[in-house]
């Protein structure tokens, strides 16, 4: 059996995805990225291999994507996570029906991909200036809170007043905005939900910039959160489409890219 | 991915709600929260607008609703034919990005946010018909744009020299049309008693913000300035009775506060009038500033307070046209609007509203594609200089953003104000 390795490297974890030849995800891997992407990367891997009682022989071709994605020498190929994300996005996709928007929220950064009825990228849009509205503003907002990143979303759904949005695009400036609004005896449902839909509506403006078309797939990490989910459905009217697996759709889609390229190779 | 939690997408009328209530709250919420010794009775005006403009609690249902765009509509004339006066001035972000789409981008977010309020067609108290005077150039075409979205506009002359006879008598005459006009369309007839009551009504209401604004002209502040815009922002749409009722309760706290000695101001801080395009809510982006600063607002002189205010129908024939006469002449010849020419009243009155309240220095907001106050900014400026009032001259828009630099330069404003106070002594 031949295997085929995805491996992403973002700035905050790092997700390898292994599948077959004809596609079908066998398992896959996420872990921080800490200081030693190379290190980490290989471990994960090694790890993921022993679980899924692959020998490393049988992995025939691996394609590296993300931040880090030329620091994995041992790489077969090296692509944009754009790329990869696109590709990822349209195989998880299947009984969704066509892509043509992705938003995808990354630990420190997030994006919308515009693809055209082939599935290429013909446009996207990126927010990487700093952490507002990325997975990391997530993260300082729970902890803020005092709660669990996963325990957001319930949060959202038991908001009852108005949403308290914060307005600050930084996010050392939100924390104390939010350590306001808790001195000041607001619910923290109620902030939750604000901070939720203060998100949505910045990825929904970068959105805009590619053209919100129909066929909306939305993943990376923070699409677990079902109360960001609902906020930018809200904000787009429209709904959007949320794998199984939101957090490695990237590495997916390197690991088809393996497949594509290996069969290229030997014809 | 199955879902935990199930819920349907928001219609975009209930998006927009959301978008409104949580601009609103915002503020609210500044105000209730982020100032020392919070007045009780300003919870009326709190509540009011969170059930208003979050919670979209209509208030007069059953009234006929005449929408006024701008303060030179009388409004005795329409109570006094059973129907309420609504103002439309608009100050909400989310109406301006959607009138973005109707006016030109050069215009002034006041006129996009009232255009994109009737392009949503969102209101807690929709106005039934519209009076449009025809004061500035971007104010008179919003008219017409509202009038595409089906609703029914009618224009108000309004002459743009105030001092001539020539225009006297052509508002007067402008006026006693729109009295016809409406009383036409309420199918009332306009009657002295009716409209007696109402002039006498509507100076009550004045006379109790003259009465706020003496505790203002102190040495020690009992009201932020703040507070004031909730206040006179709530005479736009709030039920007339119940706005009086809450302006005598929120009097008593002021006297009981002075007793007290509970007051908004610190020992140094700069007095400011405030001037400009007119602070309309939830748009109180720079007096906010100028109070989370250590300034305390204790004047303006915008359309959305003193100018609304200040003076009061003098009436010495008690005839529906000469009751009517004299509202004409009370509403062109007080307004201070830089919409007339020349600049002199302005700045007369700026001068004047300084001296009675012993302010330190002056805060001239121009909302960005403001033509008439961008164009009389200078000859204040210069005035100003002349008697040796500082001013700080602001241009301004609804966005959220612009916040650090706007901080910055009113901060270096009122500490410059603190600097000058303390040499001084
Ligand atoms: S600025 Fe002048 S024209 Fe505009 S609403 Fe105020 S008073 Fe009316
Ligand atoms: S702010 Fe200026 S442009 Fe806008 S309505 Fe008032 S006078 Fe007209």
């Amino acid at each position: 059996m031949k295997y085929f390795v995805g491996i992403d490297i973002g700035s905050t974890s790092i997700k390898i995805s292994i599948i077959d030849e004809k596609k079908n995800l066998i398992g896959s891997k996420t872990s921080a990225s800490g200081s030693m992407f190379y290190k980490y990367a290989q471990e994960t891997l090694d790890l993921l291999l022993k679980e899924l009682e692959i020998s490393p022989k049988d992995v025939v071709y691996t394609v590296s994507t993300g931040y880090g994605r030329k620091l994995y020498k041992e790489a077969d190929e090296n692509i944009s996570e754009i790329t990869a994300n696109a590709i990822g996005a349209r195989a998880s996709a299947k009984e969704f029906g066509e892509i043509k928007t992705i938003i995808n929220i990354g630990g420190q950064d997030s994006k919308a991909i515009s693809l055209d009825n082939d599935g290429n990228v013909t446009n996207f849009a990126m927010n990487d200036r700093c952490a507002a509205g990325t997975g990391k503003f997530l993260d300082v907002v729970a902890l803020k809170l005092e709660m669990g990143v996963d325990e957001l979303g319930e949060k959202h759904f038991k908001a009852k007043g108005t949403p308290l949005g914060v307005s600050s695009t930084c996010a050392v400036f939100a924390e104390s905005e939010i350590i306001g609004l808790l001195g000041n005896n607001h619910s923290v449902e109620d902030i939750v939900c604000g901070v939720h839909y203060s998100i949505a509506k910045r990825i929904v403006k970068l959105v805009k910039r590619v053209g919100v078309k129909e066929g909306i797939y939305f993943d990376g990490g923070p699409a677990l959160n079902e109360g960001l989910v609902n906020a930018i459905e809200n904000e787009l009217g429209k709904r959007v489409f949320i794998p199984k697996f939101p957090q490695v759709t990237t590495s997916y889609g390197a690991a088809i890219m393996g497949v594509d390229s290996f069969l290229y190779d030997q014809n | 991915m199955t879902s935990k939690f199930k819920h349907d997408i928001e219609s975009p009328l209930q998006k927009q709600n959301r978008h409104k209530a949580m601009e609103a709250i915002r503020i609210i919420n500044t105000l209730k929260d982020d100032f020392k010794n919070p007045i009780e009775s300003m919870n009326y005006f709190y509540k009011l607008f969170e059930d208003v403009f979050c919670n979209q609690k209509s208030l007069h249902d059953g009234k006929l609703k005449v929408g006024t765009m701008c303060i030179q509509i009388p409004s005795e004339i329409i109570y006094a034919l059973d129907a309420v006066p609504i103002r439309l001035c608009n100050g909400f972000y989310s109406d301006d990005e959607i009138g973005s789409d109707y006016m030109p981008q050069k215009s002034c977010p006041l006129v996009r946010s009232t255009v994109g309020h009737f392009a949503s067609g969102n209101f807690s108290d929709k106005p039934h018909l519209i009076y449009s005077p025809t004061t500035c150039d971007q104010k008179t075409k919003a008219g017409v744009t509202i009038e595409s979205f089906g609703y029914e506009v009618v224009d108000v002359d309004f002459p743009r020299v105030k001092d001539s006879e020539i225009s006297r008598e052509y508002f007067r005459r402008s006026i006693r049309e729109f009295a016809i006009d409406l009383s036409k369309k309420t199918g009332n007839k306009l009657n002295k008693k009716s409209l007696k009551q109402s002039i006498a009504k509507i100076g009550y209401a004045q006379s109790l913000y003259h009465k706020l604004c003496e505790y203002r002209k102190k040495k020690n502040i009992v009201i932020s300035g703040n507070d004031m815009f909730f206040v006179t922002n709530a005479f736009f749409f709030d039920k007339i009775d119940s706005w009086i009722d809450a302006c005598e309760n929120l009097l008593k706290e002021c006297k009981q506060r002075e007793d007290e000695n509970l007051f908004v101001n610190g020992k140094i801080s700069p007095r400011i009038v405030y001037t400009g395009s007119p602070p309309i809510f939830p748009n109180y982006k720079v007096p906010i500033v100028i109070e989370e600063s250590d300034g305390i607002i204790v004047a303006d002189e915008t359309c959305s307070s003193n100018r609304m205010f200040n003076d009061r129908v003098a009436v010495d024939e008690w005839f529906v046209n000469d009751m009517l006469d004299s509202m004409a002449d009370k509403y062109l010849k007080a307004c201070t609007c830089p919409i007339f020419t020349k600049n002199d009243d302005r700045i007369r009155r700026i001068i004047d509203l300084v001296k009675t309240y012993s302010a330190d220095g002056v805060v001239y907001q121009s909302f960005a594609g403001c033509t008439v106050y961008e164009a009389e900014q200078r000859s204040v400026l210069e005035a100003m200089e002349k008697e040796g009032i500082p001013i700080l001259y602001i241009e301004s828009d609804y966005s959220p953003s612009q916040g650090g630099q706007l901080t910055t330069r009113v901060e270096a404003f009122i500490e410059s104000l603190k600097t000058r106070k303390r040499i001084k002594k």
